[in-house]
């Protein structure tokens, strides 16, 4: 139990680390952004009143919740470009692996945040003349989405732990180029230790957020 | 057009079948694990004295707030030079996962605690039972079957959190998967019929657990 502890190596290669940093923020961005309006249209979609659409997104939701979405991942980057002919690089199959599987899971959470919406609201809507979509942007969804910030935070909390996983094809985020430095320098303890601390302390602010918006509006409803 | 071939794939199936065998090996191993560990955590966080409630909300939001993947390789590469032992990739996986989900089920513990109406603390305290008592007879009884269905949800999400073990060369399927796709130069076919392997057996485990919900709300002792 006498180990010293030598955070001093991992401190001199900061610029690495924020190189990571920059890395995993890009991902997390982009499979934010992608994961949510996919999620919203294949919300929607399971809603819809024709067959094929309604069975289309049932199925992509079933399967990109019930795989892990590191195979995922290694599929998109290893099986897609087999099939079609583009170069799949590491960022490329990140995205499309972390990006479905969020929309996946987002799906369902805008579907219960409508199915929520108490009937009366829709028919008033409809009663003053608004088209389906007019509807939908102006009445269903302002106030589906207030109902639903809580679990589409979650969401995105989940997103960013996710984009460790870009690290398996090597894509350069901050796993990454711990590991790049654990390697160089043969610290891993202290490496991971500061990596666990700066998901810790972007997270963290983010998790309490939640908890107190959940709170506001478990009072308000 | 590409010419799918499965058959150097099913020719070697023994090898995906033994990697699934370490799948389910490693996840009832943290689950079995994450359990105790989640209970214990739970009761410790609801706890009056400080001294096990602060210990407790500090475990559970690091481990929640952490990326699994970050807290295996901290596990495997990092606490061996901390206890000086030789850690094999099981070990790490075991104990990386039981207390990450761990952290996860305390929270669904709890909650599900919380949720038990203060008229059966009261009614179990004035007949003269002693804390530990109401809690196995009395609350934990009604909080499990209330719980259930975010279990099974938490249990679905460990059993695919497990590829991670992959990275640190545990032979899961995933790993057996990679192993095989450098073989047979068959990444599609391989990919592909893992991730096969994967929906089918979550989606069955999910059809059974839909099923116990069902089952549960039949008679009347769950709340969703």
């Amino acid at each position: 139990m006498s180990y010293h502890w030598n955070f001093a190596s991992v401190f001199d290669n900061w610029w690495a680390l924020a190189i990571g940093v920059v890395g995993t923020l890009k991902l997390f961005v982009v499979c934010l952004v992608i994961g949510m309006s996919v999620g919203l249209i294949v919300g929607l979609g399971r809603r819809s009143s024709r067959r094929p659409v309604r069975w289309l997104s049932t199925a992509f939701v079933e399967f990109f919740r019930n795989t892990p979405v590191l195979v995922q991942i290694l599929w998109f980057y290893y099986a897609l470009p087999i099939l079609v002919p583009i170069e799949v690089s590491p960022f490329l199959a990140a995205i499309l692996g972390i990006s479905l599987n969020s929309a996946a899971y987002s799906a369902e959470i805008f579907r219960g945040g409508i199915q929520s919406i108490e009937p009366g609201q829709w028919e008033a809507a409809r009663a003053l003349g608004m088209t389906w979509l007019q509807c939908m942007r102006r009445i269903i969804l302002p106030q589906s989405i207030r109902r639903v910030i809580p679990s589409l935070t979650n969401r995105g909390v989940e997103i960013f732990k996710m984009s460790t996983l870009a690290s398996v094809v090597a894509y350069v985020e901050l796993l990454q180029q711990g590991k790049l430095i654990a390697s160089l320098n043969f610290n891993p303890l202290e490496v991971y230790t500061v990596i666990a601390a700066i998901f810790l302390i972007i997270l963290y602010p983010i998790v309490r957020v939640t908890y107190a918006v959940e709170r506001r509006l478990a009072r308000s409803d | 057009m590409y010419n799918w071939d499965f058959l150097p794939v099913l020719s070697e199936s023994g090898l995906l079948l033994a990697g699934f065998r370490n799948t389910l090996i490693l996840t009832a191993t943290a689950l079995t694990g994450g359990l105790a560990v989640g209970l214990l955590l739970a009761l410790a966080r609801l706890s009056h004295r400080r001294l096990l409630s602060l210990p407790a909300g500090i475990v559970i939001e690091v481990f929640r707030t952490t990326p699994p993947l970050v807290q295996l390789f901290w596990f495997y590469f990092g606490l061996p030079i901390i206890l000086s032992v030789e850690m094999t990739p099981f070990l790490a996986a075991a104990l990386t996962f039981t207390i990450q989900s761990g952290a996860f089920f305390a929270e669904i513990f709890r909650a599900g605690i919380v949720s038990i109406e203060k008229g059966q603390w009261e009614a179990a305290r004035v007949i003269g039972m002693t804390h530990s008592q109401l809690m196995r007879r009395i609350i934990l009884p009604q909080a499990v079957k209330r719980m259930f269905p975010s279990m099974m949800e938490r249990s679905i999400e460990l059993m695919k959190t497990t590829t991670l073990v992959a990275t640190v060369s545990y032979a899961d399927l995933l790993y057996e998967a990679n192993e095989l796709a450098q073989k047979t130069f068959r990444p599609l076919e391989v990919y592909t019929v893992v991730a096969l392997i994967y929906f089918i057996s979550i989606t069955f485990i999910s059809f059974l657990a839909a099923r116990l919900e069902g089952r549960f709300a039949r008679s009347g002792e769950m709340t969703r």
